[in-house]
């Protein structure tokens, strides 16, 4: 099958640090895949050089079978592909509901004209776009009537299903999910792990997680990539990941047995 | 929003409240309009005529009888009024030309979060236009300053003027964008200096623009810029004579134009408010918010930075020139003293003493500052000029008032209230006399993420640079 | 690790080198360009030999371009500490500067009053004026201080806006602050400097014929006290902040604030005696413009203020020898601009647009190199 987003070679330097070196990757339209590796492994990097926050210095980046590297964030977004923060970052003095407005912005039509004249055409895309943003709220689960409060009077794991409702508003064909679980406790993993299904199997949204929790990983990843020094060690199911010999080395050799474990010894 | 005015009731506006609020606030409304037509020159019965509509602002009625209320008093009650003391028509005018101008800085600065000190190049581009093509200019483009005559006629008929209206729209949109172009990536500090460098360039302009060609007059400025024709129905003897007869003076063609470029002033602020609260609630407003919340989630979102942010410019940029037009109309004059830092710092003050993003604080914080500027100083500094040339001496000090220097001349001392307002109200009010609800939120509470958002700034920033 | 002791010698030698470098290649780089300028035009122009022109007023123009330089570098130096330690764009150090001219003025015009003032040369004058640059620096330093102490530590911690519109607040209402003070004392709004210690006499260095004219070169004393006060204060500064335990505080609250809190630094301490500093070294820059430019009003900090702004920004914000490079950048740009602008457009630009000359290269610098001329890759920190 093609894949849906291809990186190929893409190396991105920050002054002398190297923070993504030479790293292929793909991802199959359809798949849940997680991108895993120790703390400064340069998986965020590879995220926001995928989004267009950073130009890569080098390689290619096709995702829908049009080059990306080197595109505005914005126009990545409005060919199909959008994403949460590590940390959090919604707008916090608008409220819920805009925040998911603001995510809809390349899928509302409205112009210019049409905001000052208030034309009918206007009137029915905002309209819509409220709808749809009261039932993308709705679908991550969010209580109904919290679309009029302000964004950062809610609770953190709440703010994490905003951030994803509102990437879901720009109807993406491929969401990037950082850390989405970070600092959950693990009920509220458990029911995020299932809303990350929910988006592939009903809404068919190719999901890409990073993730340090393993058991989040190991849950529902069909491919694993494992990232260290900015280089990719490893990939293939969680099965294989999980015996390979440099992506243990990796974890145990540099962070200690007791904070994350070794891979798969999570479940 | 609107759900929090309903539930939270200030005392005063309990007091308001119901049909014993109507007759309260006509009441204001009428003892003021007496008092004015007993003592036209007063300055505290002016004043109560302001507060009267501020009471009309804040009266918790229903929208149309606040409407009808507002409508009555602006349209009807306050050009009556007007007939008794034309100054009255100047202040309206004043005040509605500056309040348009700082609900269009406040897009830029409320909404956008971008922080403009050299707006005033915008109103200088809308009166310029007028001044040069409403003028005699054009025929001495290649003569030095104060060597030429006035001749008969103008290379425009004055009907242009409203042409003009929208040409100066136009330029002022286009004069944004370039310099919004060149702006666009900087920080906000950056950007304040950036925009203060180019209000003064375009003023430097206007000053030394008399050589190679003389567009601009130079410092001597451009005068006569004509007015709109006003239709002969209103010049005609008879009508002025029932005017004066209604005034009990006089009535000539200076009146009425007082009261055309008060009406003038008025729908175009009307108009502007209007498209603001429209702006504010289209996607294109909520782009401005995510901006200024989280530039890179917003554009992470979708929201393409650039275009918003000329967008910003060249909106709040629009109103700013189509009220230069009005304005040089209004003059007949237009110089580059007009249009200087002050000017520009003051109509943020307008807009920070209101409150940022709140339209209603905006055109309040208008109205403070353009009676302080014009009336309130000016009348504080002609009462301390007579008691200069009398005799009194001050209570308490036992100085003779006319030993006083003439240098202490309150009017001159515009910038020492700005400069106290300012720093008073970023230390105990950064959200304004009038908050927006969501400006009230984000000031007294820093920002959970600042020092993140802060540090992936930084490290955006190299690759902001690079492209486009 | 070894422990760095600096070396007071090297301390002060290697910025004085540094600066004699900046406005010795500075110098020969914009007199190339404009010699070269000229006699590439020099045939539009019948009723003079524009190569001649140029190169008579050469020497002059230079002299006061390195004047104007060491001027813009030392106001320089309070945005760029401020900024250093506090990201924050100080709106109205161009009023301290301000202040400090007034008190320097103000100190000598006292004296004048008491007949204290020498008409001729001889160290007294120096010793006076010298009492004037002390004056000066202490008022706009305790100035600077109060200043931050009342509008801007309040801020600390507000989004990035607020303090800066508070110092915009700080700048009109201190500008009127001196109107109304001189205005009540004296019956008029600016001051004038008083004339004393000969330092307007000029001294010829020698004379280089040039076809049948011949090209003086001459320096005002004011030109040379300032030169000599502008390297003191310079070289100063960067000992005390390169080589004390002092400065050694500055910078590491430069570095990170919450760091060096946590590491025993009393950070508002330091953020106040950066003020401190800042202000002192605008005050005797305020002194230093009154006695070249004989005169002080309340609205003089305005434009001096935004072009060692951009001095700052164009040698990288933050940065100490930046900012001398930059502010000689630019007083020798505008030097230039305004000897030679009118002669090379016919007219056409007068001199009044130095005033933009600044701009148009802080807008340019902004954009294609935002960290300045020395600025490394990051444009936060000194």
């Amino acid at each position: 099958m093609r894949p849906l987003l291809e990186l190929r070679n893409v190396t991105k330097c920050f002054g002398g640090l190297v923070a993504v070196n030479n790293v292929d990757l793909q991802i199959e339209p359809g798949r849940i895949a997680s991108v895993i590796g120790p703390n400064g492994a340069g998986k965020t990097t590879i995220f926001n050089t995928i989004t267009g926050i950073y130009r890569p210095d080098a390689g290619t980046i096709r995702f829908d079978g049009q080059n990306i590297a080197g595109k505005r964030p914005d126009q990545i977004t409005a060919a199909g592909m959008c994403r949460t923060f590590q940390n959090i970052r919604l707008f916090h003095n608008m409220t819920v509901l805009e925040n998911v407005l603001v995510g809809a912005h390349t899928q509302t039509p409205s112009t210019l004209w049409g905001a000052m004249l208030r034309t009918r055409s206007f009137q029915r895309a905002e309209e819509k776009a409220r709808q749809e943003a009261i039932r993308l709220l709705r679908y991550v689960g969010l209580p109904a009537g919290l679309g009029d409060q302000l964004a950062k009077n809610l609770p953190y794991g709440q703010q994490r299903r905003i951030e994803i409702a509102r990437a879901l508003a720009a109807n993406p064909k491929l969401i990037l999910l950082d850390e989405p679980t970070a600092g959950m406790n693990p009920q509220e993993t458990e029911a995020a792990i299932r809303l990350f299904r929910r988006l592939r199997d009903e809404l068919g949204v190719t999901v890409v997680l990073i993730e340090h929790d393993m058991k989040v990983v190991m849950g529902i990843s069909e491919y694993v990539t494992v990232i260290d020094y900015g280089q990719k060690i490893a990939e293939g199911t969680t099965a294989e990941v999980r015996k390979n010999q440099r992506v243990i080395e990796a974890y145990l050799g540099r962070s200690a047995p007791s904070e994350q474990g070794p891979v798969g010894e999570g479940s | 929003m609107s759900v929090a005015r309903h539930s939270q009731l200030s005392p005063l506006q309990r007091l308001l409240q119901g049909t014993p609020g109507l007759w309260i606030v006509l009441a204001v409304a009428a003892g003021a309009s007496y008092g004015f037509v007993q003592s036209p020159r007063s300055l505290p019965v002016r004043l109560l005529l302001i507060f009267s509509l501020l009471l009309i602002y804040f009266m918790p009625q229903k929208g149309w009888i606040k409407l009808l209320y507002g409508g009555g008093m602006l349209l009807i009650v306050l050009p009556y009024l007007g007939l008794f003391n034309p100054f009255l028509m100047e202040l309206g005018f004043q005040i509605a030309a500056f309040a348009t101008l700082a609900i269009g800085l406040n897009i830029v600065v409320g909404f956008a979060g971008l922080l403009d000190l050299g707006y005033v190049a915008f109103f200088a581009v809308g009166a310029y236009l007028w001044a040069f093509f409403g003028s005699q200019q054009l025929w001495h483009t290649d003569e030095a300053p104060g060597t030429f005559t006035i001749f008969a006629t103008f290379p425009f008929p004055a009907w242009w003027f409203w042409i003009f209206l929208g040409v100066g729209v136009v330029g002022a949109a286009f004069t944004g964008v370039l310099l919004g172009f060149p702006v666009l990536r900087l920080r906000g500090d950056y950007l304040a200096i950036v925009t203060l460098g180019f209000g003064e360039v375009i003023r430097v302009m206007a000053n030394n623009l008399d050589k190679p060609i003389n567009l601009t007059n130079g410092p001597q400025g451009i005068t006569p810029i004509q007015r709109p024709p006003i239709p002969s129905f209103f010049t005609s003897p008879e009508f002025l004579e029932q005017l004066g007869q209604l005034a009990g003076r006089p009535v000539g063609l200076n009146d009425l134009y007082g009261f055309f470029f008060y009406f003038m002033a008025v729908a175009i602020l009307v108009l502007a408010i209007f498209l603001a609260l429209r702006l504010d609630n289209s996607k294109l407003g909520r782009a401005w918010t995510a901006i200024r919340e989280d530039d890179v989630a917003a554009v992470a979102m979708g929201v393409p930075l650039r275009r918003t942010k000329l967008a910003a410019f060249a909106i709040g940029a629009s109103f700013s020139g189509a009220m230069g037009v009005l304005y040089a109309a209004n003059r007949t004059f237009v110089s580059p003293e007009t249009f200087s830092l002050t000017v520009s710092i003051s109509i943020l003050v307008m807009v920070i003493l209101g409150g940022l993003g709140s339209i209603a604080g905006v055109v309040l914080g208008a109205a403070i500052v353009t009676m302080l500027n014009i009336d309130i100083l000016q009348t504080l500094s002609l009462q301390l000029s007579s008691l200069r040339q009398g005799s009194g001496t001050i209570p308490l000090l036992g100085i003779p008032w006319a030993s006083l220097p003439t240098q202490l001349d309150p009017a001159r001392y515009q910038r020492l209230f700005f400069g106290l307002l300012l720093i008073v109200m970023m230390i105990f009010r950064p959200e304004g006399i009038i908050p927006s609800q969501r400006r009230r939120l984000e000031l007294h509470e820093e920002p959970a993420q600042e020092p993140l958002a802060a540090q992936l700034e930084g490290e955006l920033e190299p690759d902001h640079k690079l492209e486009s | 690790m070894r422990l760095h002791r600096p070396n007071l010698l090297l301390e002060v030698l290697r910025p004085l080198g540094q600066l004699l470098v900046f406005i010795l290649g500075a110098s020969a780089a914009i007199s190339a360009i404009t010699v070269l300028t000229a006699f590439l035009i020099r045939g539009t122009r019948t009723d003079m030999d524009l190569l001649q022109i140029t190169l008579i007023l050469l020497p002059q123009v230079l002299i006061d371009g390195i004047v104007l330089g060491f001027m813009y570098a030392t106001i320089a130096l309070g945005y760029t500490m401020v900024y250093g330690v506090l990201e924050f764009i100080n709106f109205a150090h161009g009023e301290f500067f301000m202040f400090g001219a007034f008190a320097g003025v103000e100190f000598l015009v006292w004296m004048q009053g008491q007949g204290w003032l020498p008409d001729g040369q001889g160290w007294l004058a120096y010793l006076l004026l010298a009492g004037a640059v002390g004056v000066g620096m202490l008022i706009s330093g305790s100035i600077s201080v109060s200043t931050e102490r009342i509008a801007y530590r309040p801020l600390r911690g507000a989004p990035r806006l607020v303090p800066l519109i508070s110092a915009i607040g700080v700048s009109f209402l201190l500008q009127d602050v001196m109107r109304f003070y001189q205005s009540t004392a004296n019956g008029a709004f600016y001051r004038t400097f008083p004339t004393f210690g000969g330092f307007s006499e000029r001294i010829t260095l020698f004379a280089l014929p040039l076809d049948d004219r011949e090209i003086t070169i001459a320096i005002q004393m004011t030109s040379i006290v300032i030169i000599v006060v502008g390297s003191v204060m310079l070289v100063g500064l960067n000992y005390l902040v390169n080589a004390t335990r002092l400065g050694r505080a500055i910078r590491s609250v430069a570095q990170d604030r919450n760091t060096a809190y946590l590491m025993g630094v009393d950070v508002n301490r330091i953020i106040a005696v950066t003020f401190l500093i800042g202000g002192a070294l605008g005050g005797a820059a305020g002194v230093l413009w009154s006695f070249r430019f004989t005169r002080a009003d309340p609205y003089m900090g305005f434009f001096p203020g935004l072009k060692a702004f951009t001095a700052a920004v164009l040698g990288g914000i933050g940065s100490i020898v930046g900012a001398m490079l930059g502010g000689m950048v630019l007083g020798l740009l505008e030097s230039f601009a305004a000897a030679y602008l009118t002669i090379f457009t016919r007219g056409a630009f007068g001199a009044e647009y130095k005033d933009i000359f600044a701009f148009a290269i802080l807008i340019l610098i902004l954009i294609f190199r935002p960290s300045g001329l020395l600025g490394g890759k990051t444009t936060q920190k000194a």
